[in-house]
Protein backbone atom coordinates (compact mmCIF):
# COMPACT_ATOMS: atom_id res chain seq x y z
CA UNK A 1 0.00 0.00 0.00
CA UNK A 2 1.31 3.46 -0.92
CA UNK A 3 -0.27 6.76 0.16
CA UNK A 4 -1.20 9.12 -2.62
CA UNK A 5 0.08 12.67 -1.84
CA UNK A 6 -2.45 15.50 -1.47
CA UNK A 7 -5.30 13.04 -0.89
CA UNK A 8 -6.64 10.87 1.88
CA UNK A 9 -6.37 7.84 -0.43
CA UNK A 10 -3.81 5.05 -0.75
CA UNK A 11 -3.08 2.68 -3.60
CA UNK A 12 -3.82 -0.78 -2.27
CA UNK A 13 -4.94 -2.84 -5.28
CA UNK A 14 -5.66 -5.90 -3.16
CA UNK A 15 -7.94 -4.03 -0.79
CA UNK A 16 -11.73 -3.94 -0.84
CA UNK A 17 -11.82 -0.17 -1.42
CA UNK A 18 -9.89 -0.42 -4.69
CA UNK A 19 -12.12 -3.25 -5.91
CA UNK A 20 -15.23 -1.23 -5.03
CA UNK A 21 -14.15 1.98 -6.79
CA UNK A 22 -10.71 2.12 -8.40
CA UNK A 23 -11.72 5.27 -10.27
CA UNK A 24 -11.56 7.55 -7.22
CA UNK A 25 -8.03 6.30 -6.60
CA UNK A 26 -7.05 6.72 -10.26
CA UNK A 27 -8.41 10.27 -10.09
CA UNK A 28 -6.31 11.08 -7.02
CA UNK A 29 -3.22 9.79 -8.88
CA UNK A 30 -4.13 11.75 -12.02
CA UNK A 31 -4.57 14.93 -9.96
CA UNK A 32 -0.84 14.79 -9.14
CA UNK A 33 -0.23 15.83 -12.79
CA UNK A 34 2.83 13.59 -12.98
CA UNK A 35 3.58 9.84 -12.89
CA UNK A 36 3.07 8.28 -9.46
CA UNK A 37 5.70 5.90 -8.03
CA UNK A 38 4.14 2.76 -6.58
CA UNK A 39 6.98 1.36 -4.54
CA UNK A 40 5.35 -2.01 -3.75
CA UNK A 41 6.05 -3.06 -7.34
CA UNK A 42 8.75 -0.47 -8.18
CA UNK A 43 6.67 0.95 -10.99
CA UNK A 44 5.80 4.46 -12.23
CA UNK A 45 2.05 4.51 -12.65
CA UNK A 46 0.58 6.43 -15.59
CA UNK A 47 -3.04 7.56 -15.39
CA UNK A 48 -3.31 10.26 -18.10
CA UNK A 49 -4.32 9.08 -21.58
CA UNK A 50 -1.57 11.15 -23.22
CA UNK A 51 1.12 9.41 -21.14
CA UNK A 52 -0.34 5.91 -21.45
CA UNK A 53 -0.74 6.30 -25.20
CA UNK A 54 2.80 7.68 -25.61
CA UNK A 55 4.35 4.73 -23.76
CA UNK A 56 2.18 2.08 -25.46
CA UNK A 57 3.19 3.42 -28.88
CA UNK A 58 6.86 3.95 -28.04
CA UNK A 59 8.85 1.23 -29.79
CA UNK A 60 11.70 1.53 -27.28
CA UNK A 61 9.35 0.46 -24.47
CA UNK A 62 9.19 -3.32 -24.14
CA UNK A 63 7.14 -5.79 -22.12
CA UNK A 64 10.21 -7.85 -21.45
CA UNK A 65 13.44 -6.38 -20.11
CA UNK A 66 15.59 -9.48 -20.51
CA UNK A 67 17.08 -8.35 -23.80
CA UNK A 68 18.98 -5.44 -22.33
CA UNK A 69 19.67 -6.29 -18.69
CA UNK A 70 22.84 -8.17 -17.77
CA UNK A 71 22.92 -11.95 -17.68
CA UNK A 72 23.42 -11.73 -13.91
CA UNK A 73 20.40 -9.47 -13.49
CA UNK A 74 18.34 -11.75 -15.72
CA UNK A 75 19.22 -14.81 -13.64
CA UNK A 76 18.43 -12.91 -10.43
CA UNK A 77 15.07 -11.89 -11.87
CA UNK A 78 14.25 -15.46 -12.88
CA UNK A 79 15.32 -16.75 -9.49
CA UNK A 80 13.01 -14.24 -7.84
CA UNK A 81 10.15 -15.55 -9.96
CA UNK A 82 11.26 -19.07 -9.05
CA UNK A 83 9.65 -20.88 -11.92
CA UNK A 84 12.43 -23.35 -12.66
CA UNK A 85 10.49 -26.13 -11.04
CA UNK A 86 7.74 -25.45 -13.59
CA UNK A 87 9.20 -26.76 -16.86
CA UNK A 88 5.97 -26.90 -18.86
CA UNK A 89 4.78 -23.53 -17.60
CA UNK A 90 8.11 -21.90 -18.39
CA UNK A 91 8.21 -23.49 -21.85
CA UNK A 92 4.67 -22.78 -23.02
CA UNK A 93 3.23 -19.98 -20.89
CA UNK A 94 6.00 -17.65 -19.86
CA UNK A 95 7.41 -17.43 -23.37
CA UNK A 96 4.75 -16.59 -25.94
CA UNK A 97 3.43 -14.07 -28.45
CA UNK A 98 2.39 -11.66 -25.70
CA UNK A 99 5.82 -11.70 -24.07
CA UNK A 100 7.85 -11.52 -27.28
CA UNK A 101 9.06 -8.37 -29.02
CA UNK A 102 10.40 -7.17 -32.35
CA UNK A 103 10.80 -9.63 -35.21
CA UNK A 104 9.69 -12.66 -33.17
CA UNK A 105 6.50 -10.88 -32.11
CA UNK A 106 5.78 -9.70 -35.67
CA UNK A 107 6.34 -13.20 -37.07
CA UNK A 108 4.08 -14.92 -34.52
CA UNK A 109 1.39 -12.26 -34.79
CA UNK A 110 1.33 -12.55 -38.56
CA UNK A 111 0.79 -16.31 -38.30
CA UNK A 112 -2.52 -15.86 -36.45
CA UNK A 113 -3.65 -12.36 -37.46
CA UNK A 114 -5.75 -13.47 -40.44
CA UNK A 115 -7.95 -15.62 -38.19
CA UNK A 116 -8.88 -12.60 -36.09
CA UNK A 117 -9.70 -10.09 -38.81
CA UNK A 118 -13.28 -8.77 -38.87
CA UNK A 119 -14.07 -10.81 -41.98
CA UNK A 120 -12.95 -14.09 -40.40
CA UNK A 121 -14.50 -13.34 -37.02
CA UNK A 122 -17.87 -12.42 -38.55
CA UNK A 123 -18.15 -16.07 -39.63
CA UNK A 124 -18.60 -16.96 -35.95
CA UNK A 125 -21.78 -14.90 -35.54
CA UNK A 126 -24.20 -17.76 -36.19
CA UNK A 127 -22.29 -20.08 -33.83
CA UNK A 128 -22.25 -17.47 -31.07
CA UNK A 129 -25.97 -16.82 -31.56
CA UNK A 130 -26.78 -20.55 -31.44
CA UNK A 131 -24.78 -21.08 -28.26
CA UNK A 132 -26.21 -18.00 -26.53
CA UNK A 133 -29.74 -19.13 -27.46
CA UNK A 134 -28.98 -22.62 -26.15
CA UNK A 135 -27.78 -21.26 -22.79
CA UNK A 136 -30.69 -18.85 -22.46
CA UNK A 137 -33.19 -21.62 -23.25
CA UNK A 138 -31.92 -23.33 -20.12
CA UNK A 139 -31.86 -20.19 -17.95
CA UNK A 140 -34.74 -18.00 -19.01
CA UNK A 141 -37.29 -19.75 -16.79
CA UNK A 142 -35.23 -18.93 -13.71
CA UNK A 143 -36.42 -15.79 -11.97
CA UNK A 144 -32.92 -14.96 -10.78
CA UNK A 145 -29.46 -16.03 -11.94
CA UNK A 146 -25.81 -15.19 -11.45
CA UNK A 147 -25.25 -13.48 -14.78
CA UNK A 148 -21.50 -14.11 -14.54
CA UNK A 149 -21.28 -17.68 -13.26
CA UNK A 150 -24.42 -19.12 -14.82
CA UNK A 151 -24.20 -17.41 -18.17
CA UNK A 152 -21.31 -15.11 -19.16
CA UNK A 153 -18.60 -17.47 -17.97
CA UNK A 154 -19.65 -20.10 -20.51
CA UNK A 155 -19.71 -18.08 -23.72
CA UNK A 156 -16.25 -16.69 -24.60
CA UNK A 157 -14.35 -19.91 -23.81
CA UNK A 158 -16.79 -21.93 -25.87
CA UNK A 159 -16.43 -19.60 -28.86
CA UNK A 160 -12.63 -19.28 -28.73
CA UNK A 161 -12.51 -23.07 -28.43
CA UNK A 162 -14.53 -23.30 -31.65
CA UNK A 163 -12.21 -20.82 -33.42
CA UNK A 164 -9.23 -22.92 -32.42
CA UNK A 165 -10.93 -26.17 -33.31
CA UNK A 166 -11.52 -27.74 -29.90
CA UNK A 167 -14.54 -30.07 -29.71
CA UNK A 168 -17.49 -28.42 -27.92
CA UNK A 169 -17.53 -31.06 -25.19
CA UNK A 170 -13.94 -30.19 -24.16
CA UNK A 171 -14.43 -26.42 -23.80
CA UNK A 172 -15.26 -26.57 -20.08
CA UNK A 173 -12.08 -28.54 -19.42
CA UNK A 174 -10.08 -25.93 -21.32
CA UNK A 175 -11.59 -23.18 -19.22
CA UNK A 176 -10.57 -25.04 -16.09
CA UNK A 177 -7.00 -25.48 -17.34
CA UNK A 178 -6.79 -21.81 -18.33
CA UNK A 179 -7.87 -20.71 -14.86
CA UNK A 180 -5.32 -23.01 -13.26
CA UNK A 181 -2.51 -21.94 -15.58
CA UNK A 182 -2.94 -18.24 -14.80
CA UNK A 183 -2.76 -18.89 -11.04
CA UNK A 184 0.98 -18.43 -11.45
CA UNK A 185 0.44 -14.76 -12.28
CA UNK A 186 -1.54 -14.06 -9.11
CA UNK A 187 0.80 -11.98 -6.91
CA UNK A 188 -0.47 -13.88 -3.87
CA UNK A 189 0.39 -17.29 -5.33
CA UNK A 190 1.88 -19.96 -3.09
CA UNK A 191 3.66 -23.24 -3.88
CA UNK A 192 0.37 -25.11 -4.15
CA UNK A 193 -0.85 -22.61 -6.78
CA UNK A 194 2.38 -23.02 -8.70
CA UNK A 195 2.07 -26.81 -8.61
CA UNK A 196 -1.50 -26.60 -9.90
CA UNK A 197 -0.47 -24.16 -12.64
CA UNK A 198 2.31 -26.49 -13.75
CA UNK A 199 0.09 -29.58 -13.67
CA UNK A 200 -2.63 -27.83 -15.70
CA UNK A 201 -0.06 -26.64 -18.25
CA UNK A 202 1.23 -30.21 -18.62
CA UNK A 203 -2.27 -31.62 -19.12
CA UNK A 204 -3.19 -28.79 -21.48
CA UNK A 205 -0.01 -29.47 -23.50
CA UNK A 206 -0.68 -33.19 -23.75
CA UNK A 207 -4.26 -32.52 -24.82
CA UNK A 208 -3.14 -30.11 -27.55
CA UNK A 209 -0.56 -32.63 -28.80
CA UNK A 210 -3.35 -35.17 -29.35
CA UNK A 211 -5.46 -32.62 -31.22
CA UNK A 212 -2.49 -31.57 -33.34
CA UNK A 213 -1.83 -35.15 -34.35
CA UNK A 214 -5.45 -35.39 -35.49
CA UNK A 215 -5.15 -32.15 -37.48
CA UNK A 216 -1.97 -33.31 -39.15
CA UNK A 217 -3.81 -36.37 -40.42
CA UNK A 218 -7.00 -34.54 -41.31
CA UNK A 219 -6.86 -30.72 -41.48
CA UNK A 220 -10.06 -28.81 -40.70
CA UNK A 221 -11.24 -25.24 -41.22
CA UNK A 222 -9.86 -24.10 -37.87
CA UNK A 223 -6.97 -22.24 -36.30
CA UNK A 224 -5.16 -25.38 -35.09
CA UNK A 225 -4.99 -26.68 -38.66
CA UNK A 226 -3.73 -23.29 -39.80
CA UNK A 227 -1.04 -23.36 -37.09
CA UNK A 228 0.06 -26.83 -38.18
CA UNK A 229 0.28 -25.60 -41.77
CA UNK A 230 2.35 -22.60 -40.67
CA UNK A 231 4.64 -24.77 -38.54
CA UNK A 232 5.20 -27.12 -41.48
CA UNK A 233 6.03 -24.07 -43.61
CA UNK A 234 8.72 -23.14 -41.08
CA UNK A 235 6.95 -20.00 -39.83
CA UNK A 236 6.86 -21.10 -36.21
CA UNK A 237 8.30 -23.89 -34.08
CA UNK A 238 6.34 -26.65 -32.38
CA UNK A 239 6.80 -24.99 -28.97
CA UNK A 240 5.67 -21.65 -30.40
CA UNK A 241 2.62 -23.37 -31.86
CA UNK A 242 1.67 -24.81 -28.46
CA UNK A 243 2.31 -21.56 -26.59
CA UNK A 244 0.33 -19.57 -29.17
CA UNK A 245 -2.64 -21.95 -28.94
CA UNK A 246 -2.56 -21.78 -25.12
CA UNK A 247 -2.30 -17.99 -25.13
CA UNK A 248 -5.25 -17.63 -27.50
CA UNK A 249 -7.37 -19.91 -25.35
CA UNK A 250 -6.42 -18.12 -22.13
CA UNK A 251 -6.60 -14.58 -23.49
CA UNK A 252 -9.83 -15.41 -25.26
CA UNK A 253 -12.12 -15.84 -22.34
CA UNK A 254 -11.25 -14.36 -18.92
CA UNK A 255 -11.32 -10.69 -19.85
CA UNK A 256 -14.45 -11.04 -21.98
CA UNK A 257 -16.28 -12.71 -19.08
CA UNK A 258 -15.25 -9.78 -16.87
CA UNK A 259 -16.47 -7.11 -19.29
CA UNK A 260 -19.71 -8.99 -19.92
CA UNK A 261 -20.32 -8.84 -16.17
CA UNK A 262 -19.29 -5.22 -15.72
CA UNK A 263 -21.09 -4.19 -18.93
CA UNK A 264 -24.32 -5.74 -17.71
CA UNK A 265 -23.78 -4.11 -14.34
CA UNK A 266 -23.26 -0.71 -16.01
CA UNK A 267 -26.50 -1.07 -18.00
CA UNK A 268 -28.39 -1.92 -14.82
CA UNK A 269 -26.79 0.89 -12.80
CA UNK A 270 -27.71 3.40 -15.50
CA UNK A 271 -31.24 2.31 -16.47
CA UNK A 272 -31.75 5.33 -18.73
CA UNK A 273 -28.91 4.05 -20.89
CA UNK A 274 -30.35 0.52 -20.83
CA UNK A 275 -33.72 1.83 -22.01
CA UNK A 276 -32.02 3.95 -24.66
CA UNK A 277 -30.19 0.88 -26.01
CA UNK A 278 -33.32 -1.28 -25.99
CA UNK A 279 -35.24 1.41 -27.88
CA UNK A 280 -32.45 1.95 -30.41
CA UNK A 281 -30.57 -1.31 -31.14
CA UNK A 282 -28.46 0.53 -33.74
CA UNK A 283 -26.49 1.85 -30.75
CA UNK A 284 -25.17 -1.63 -29.92
CA UNK A 285 -21.71 -1.08 -31.44
CA UNK A 286 -21.13 2.17 -29.57
CA UNK A 287 -22.62 0.64 -26.42
CA UNK A 288 -20.14 -2.24 -26.52
CA UNK A 289 -17.28 0.20 -27.08
CA UNK A 290 -18.50 2.18 -24.07
CA UNK A 291 -18.62 -0.95 -21.87
CA UNK A 292 -14.94 -1.54 -22.66
CA UNK A 293 -14.06 2.09 -21.93
CA UNK A 294 -16.14 2.43 -18.78
CA UNK A 295 -14.94 -0.77 -17.09
CA UNK A 296 -11.80 -1.84 -18.91
CA UNK A 297 -11.38 -5.54 -18.04
CA UNK A 298 -7.57 -5.52 -18.25
CA UNK A 299 -6.82 -2.18 -16.60
CA UNK A 300 -3.06 -2.57 -16.11
CA UNK A 301 -0.12 -3.58 -18.28
CA UNK A 302 3.55 -2.70 -17.92
CA UNK A 303 6.43 -1.64 -20.14
CA UNK A 304 10.16 -1.28 -19.50
CA UNK A 305 12.10 1.69 -20.85
CA UNK A 306 15.12 0.50 -22.80
CA UNK A 307 16.62 3.98 -23.00
CA UNK A 308 16.34 7.27 -21.11
CA UNK A 309 12.86 8.62 -21.79
CA UNK A 310 10.66 11.58 -20.89
CA UNK A 311 7.16 10.68 -19.78
CA UNK A 312 4.61 13.07 -18.32
CA UNK A 313 7.17 15.86 -17.95
CA UNK A 314 9.76 13.77 -16.06
CA UNK A 315 12.90 12.07 -17.32
CA UNK A 316 13.39 8.40 -16.51
CA UNK A 317 16.47 6.21 -16.95
CA UNK A 318 16.67 3.01 -18.99
CA UNK A 319 15.29 0.10 -17.00
CA UNK A 320 12.36 2.09 -15.54
CA UNK A 321 9.17 0.08 -15.28
CA UNK A 322 5.97 1.91 -16.21
CA UNK A 323 2.44 0.89 -15.30
CA UNK A 324 -0.05 1.66 -18.06
CA UNK A 325 -3.34 2.10 -16.23
CA UNK A 326 -5.70 1.70 -19.16
CA UNK A 327 -8.66 1.75 -16.78
CA UNK A 328 -7.59 5.20 -15.56
CA UNK A 329 -6.67 6.58 -19.00
CA UNK A 330 -10.11 5.57 -20.25
CA UNK A 331 -11.67 7.85 -17.63
CA UNK A 332 -9.32 10.79 -18.31
CA UNK A 333 -11.48 13.94 -18.56
CA UNK A 334 -8.85 15.53 -20.80
CA UNK A 335 -9.74 12.91 -23.43
CA UNK A 336 -13.38 12.04 -22.68
CA UNK A 337 -16.21 14.47 -22.06
CA UNK A 338 -18.11 13.49 -18.89
CA UNK A 339 -15.63 10.65 -18.51
CA UNK A 340 -17.37 9.10 -15.50
CA UNK A 341 -20.70 9.01 -17.30
CA UNK A 342 -21.77 5.77 -19.00
CA UNK A 343 -23.05 6.80 -22.44
CA UNK A 344 -24.10 4.04 -24.85
CA UNK A 345 -24.01 6.46 -27.78
CA UNK A 346 -20.55 7.90 -27.08
CA UNK A 347 -18.77 9.04 -30.28
CA UNK A 348 -15.86 9.42 -30.62
CA UNK A 349 -14.69 6.81 -28.18
CA UNK A 350 -11.00 6.20 -28.77
CA UNK A 351 -10.36 4.21 -25.61
CA UNK A 352 -7.40 1.98 -24.86
CA UNK A 353 -9.14 -1.02 -23.33
CA UNK A 354 -7.53 -3.19 -26.02
CA UNK A 355 -4.14 -1.64 -25.40
CA UNK A 356 -2.20 0.02 -28.18
CA UNK A 357 0.88 -0.31 -30.29
CA UNK A 358 2.33 -3.58 -31.53
CA UNK A 359 0.61 -5.59 -28.75
CA UNK A 360 -2.89 -4.28 -29.58
CA UNK A 361 -5.42 -6.96 -28.60
CA UNK A 362 -5.56 -9.59 -31.32
CA UNK A 363 -9.00 -10.83 -30.26
CA UNK A 364 -10.76 -7.47 -30.04
CA UNK A 365 -13.21 -8.15 -32.89
CA UNK A 366 -14.19 -11.51 -31.41
CA UNK A 367 -14.75 -10.01 -27.95
CA UNK A 368 -16.88 -7.24 -29.45
CA UNK A 369 -18.90 -9.71 -31.51
CA UNK A 370 -19.56 -11.89 -28.43
CA UNK A 371 -20.80 -8.80 -26.60
CA UNK A 372 -22.89 -7.57 -29.52
CA UNK A 373 -24.69 -10.90 -29.93
CA UNK A 374 -25.22 -11.36 -26.20
CA UNK A 375 -26.65 -7.94 -25.39
CA UNK A 376 -28.76 -7.85 -28.55
CA UNK A 377 -30.23 -11.24 -27.64
CA UNK A 378 -30.86 -10.28 -24.01
CA UNK A 379 -32.65 -7.12 -25.11
CA UNK A 380 -34.86 -9.17 -27.39
CA UNK A 381 -35.63 -12.07 -25.08
CA UNK A 382 -36.20 -10.24 -21.80
CA UNK A 383 -38.62 -7.42 -21.15
CA UNK A 384 -36.99 -6.54 -17.90
CA UNK A 385 -33.65 -7.20 -16.21
CA UNK A 386 -32.75 -5.79 -12.79
CA UNK A 387 -30.03 -6.10 -10.20
CA UNK A 388 -30.92 -8.56 -7.45
CA UNK A 389 -27.82 -7.59 -5.46
CA UNK A 390 -27.29 -3.81 -5.63
CA UNK A 391 -23.61 -4.03 -4.61
CA UNK A 392 -21.90 -6.90 -6.40
CA UNK A 393 -18.36 -7.58 -5.28
CA UNK A 394 -15.61 -6.98 -7.86
CA UNK A 395 -12.40 -8.97 -8.21
CA UNK A 396 -9.39 -7.62 -6.36
CA UNK A 397 -6.09 -6.66 -7.97
CA UNK A 398 -4.49 -4.16 -10.28
CA UNK A 399 -4.68 -6.27 -13.42
CA UNK A 400 -8.31 -7.36 -13.51
CA UNK A 401 -11.68 -5.62 -13.38
CA UNK A 402 -14.97 -7.47 -13.30
CA UNK A 403 -17.64 -8.62 -10.87
CA UNK A 404 -17.10 -11.97 -9.13
CA UNK A 405 -20.82 -12.59 -9.47
CA UNK A 406 -23.79 -10.54 -10.64
CA UNK A 407 -27.19 -11.59 -9.32
CA UNK A 408 -29.95 -10.40 -11.65
CA UNK A 409 -33.65 -10.99 -11.86
CA UNK A 410 -35.30 -11.10 -15.27
CA UNK A 411 -38.63 -11.41 -16.98
CA UNK A 412 -39.12 -12.99 -20.38
CA UNK A 413 -40.49 -10.81 -23.17
CA UNK B 1 1.27 23.11 -42.43
CA UNK B 2 0.17 20.70 -45.15
CA UNK B 3 -3.43 20.58 -46.42
CA UNK B 4 -5.02 17.13 -46.69
CA UNK B 5 -8.50 16.46 -48.07
CA UNK B 6 -10.31 13.34 -46.88
CA UNK B 7 -13.21 12.15 -49.02
CA UNK B 8 -15.63 10.00 -47.04
CA UNK B 9 -17.65 7.16 -48.60
CA UNK B 10 -20.69 9.49 -48.68
CA UNK B 11 -18.71 11.93 -50.82
CA UNK B 12 -18.36 14.37 -47.93
CA UNK B 13 -15.05 16.23 -48.10
CA UNK B 14 -13.14 17.04 -44.92
CA UNK B 15 -10.29 19.50 -45.28
CA UNK B 16 -7.63 19.21 -42.63
CA UNK B 17 -4.12 20.40 -41.95
CA UNK B 18 -1.17 18.59 -40.42
CA UNK B 19 2.49 19.24 -39.77
CA UNK B 20 5.31 17.73 -41.76
CA UNK B 21 6.22 14.49 -39.97
CA UNK B 22 2.67 13.76 -38.75
CA UNK B 23 1.07 10.60 -40.08
CA UNK B 24 -1.98 10.92 -42.32
CA UNK B 25 -3.82 8.87 -39.67
CA UNK B 26 -3.04 11.47 -36.99
CA UNK B 27 -4.37 14.23 -39.24
CA UNK B 28 -7.55 12.22 -39.93
CA UNK B 29 -8.18 11.46 -36.25
CA UNK B 30 -7.62 15.10 -35.25
CA UNK B 31 -10.03 16.20 -37.99
CA UNK B 32 -12.72 13.79 -36.78
CA UNK B 33 -12.70 11.48 -39.80
CA UNK B 34 -14.82 8.79 -38.17
CA UNK B 35 -14.02 5.94 -40.55
CA UNK B 36 -10.32 6.10 -39.68
CA UNK B 37 -10.66 4.27 -36.39
CA UNK B 38 -6.93 3.54 -36.04
CA UNK B 39 -7.53 1.21 -33.12
CA UNK B 40 -3.89 0.36 -32.35
CA UNK B 41 -2.90 4.03 -32.37
CA UNK B 42 -0.49 3.86 -35.29
CA UNK B 43 1.65 0.73 -34.92
CA UNK B 44 0.62 -1.06 -38.12
CA UNK B 45 -0.94 -3.70 -35.85
CA UNK B 46 -4.69 -3.56 -36.56
CA UNK B 47 -5.48 -2.56 -40.15
CA UNK B 48 -8.19 -0.05 -39.16
CA UNK B 49 -6.79 3.12 -40.76
CA UNK B 50 -7.11 1.94 -44.36
CA UNK B 51 -7.41 4.61 -47.04
CA UNK B 52 -7.05 4.77 -50.81
CA UNK B 53 -4.85 7.19 -52.74
CA UNK B 54 -5.26 8.26 -56.34
CA UNK B 55 -2.96 6.40 -58.73
CA UNK B 56 -0.87 9.52 -59.16
CA UNK B 57 -0.42 10.17 -55.44
CA UNK B 58 0.24 6.51 -54.72
CA UNK B 59 3.12 6.53 -57.20
CA UNK B 60 4.56 9.74 -55.78
CA UNK B 61 4.64 8.57 -52.15
CA UNK B 62 7.44 6.43 -50.70
CA UNK B 63 6.49 2.78 -51.21
CA UNK B 64 4.92 0.88 -48.29
CA UNK B 65 7.21 -1.30 -46.13
CA UNK B 66 6.66 -5.05 -45.92
CA UNK B 67 4.73 -4.96 -42.61
CA UNK B 68 2.24 -2.52 -44.14
CA UNK B 69 1.91 -4.63 -47.31
CA UNK B 70 1.24 -7.69 -45.11
CA UNK B 71 -1.43 -5.87 -43.12
CA UNK B 72 -3.12 -4.50 -46.24
CA UNK B 73 -4.01 -8.09 -47.18
CA UNK B 74 -6.45 -8.10 -44.28
CA UNK B 75 -8.34 -4.83 -44.76
CA UNK B 76 -11.84 -4.80 -46.17
CA UNK B 77 -11.90 -4.39 -49.95
CA UNK B 78 -8.23 -3.55 -50.55
CA UNK B 79 -7.41 -1.61 -53.74
CA UNK B 80 -4.17 -1.48 -55.67
CA UNK B 81 -3.63 2.05 -54.32
CA UNK B 82 -4.53 1.19 -50.72
CA UNK B 83 -2.39 2.44 -47.86
CA UNK B 84 -2.54 2.34 -44.09
CA UNK B 85 -2.74 5.99 -43.17
CA UNK B 86 -0.64 5.45 -40.02
CA UNK B 87 2.29 4.54 -42.24
CA UNK B 88 2.10 7.57 -44.54
CA UNK B 89 4.10 10.53 -43.25
CA UNK B 90 3.19 14.06 -44.29
CA UNK B 91 5.71 15.98 -46.35
CA UNK B 92 5.56 19.41 -48.00
CA UNK B 93 5.20 17.65 -51.35
CA UNK B 94 1.82 16.31 -50.22
CA UNK B 95 0.10 19.72 -50.12
CA UNK B 96 -3.51 19.30 -51.25
CA UNK B 97 -3.48 15.48 -51.37
CA UNK B 98 -6.94 13.93 -51.71
CA UNK B 99 -7.51 10.66 -49.85
CA UNK B 100 -10.51 8.33 -50.11
CA UNK B 101 -11.75 6.88 -46.85
CA UNK B 102 -13.81 3.64 -46.82
CA UNK B 103 -17.26 3.53 -45.22
CA UNK B 104 -16.01 1.33 -42.41
CA UNK B 105 -12.86 -0.45 -41.33
CA UNK B 106 -14.58 -3.45 -39.79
Amino acid sequence: MTSIPNSHLSLDPHGAEFARDPYAIYEAMRALREPFYYDDIETWMLTRMADVEAVALNKTMLRNNEEYISEQARLAQQKALNFHDMPHHERFVQINLLESEGDTHARLRKVVFREFTPAMISRQRAAIQAYVDHLLDQLSDHEEIDFVGDFAAHVPGHIIGRVLGVPDEDCDQLRHWSEEVVRFFDPGRDDADKARAEQATKEFYEYLLTLLTEREKKPQEDLLSRLVEQRNAGNLSQDELISTAMLILMAGHGSTIDVLGSGMHALLRFPDQHVRLCEDPSLMKTAVQEMFRFESPLPFFHRFATEETEVGGKTFPAGTRFGLLYGAANRDPERFENADQFDVGRVPNRHMAFGGGAHFCLGNHLARLDMDVIFTTLNTRFSQIALADPSPEYKRGLSVRGPKALRVGWTRA
Amino acid sequence: MVKVIFIEASGNRIEAEGSVGDSVMQVAVAAGVEAISADCGGACACGTCHCVMSEDWFARLPAPQSDEVDMLEFVIDPQKNSRLSCQVTLSDAMEGIEIQVPASQI
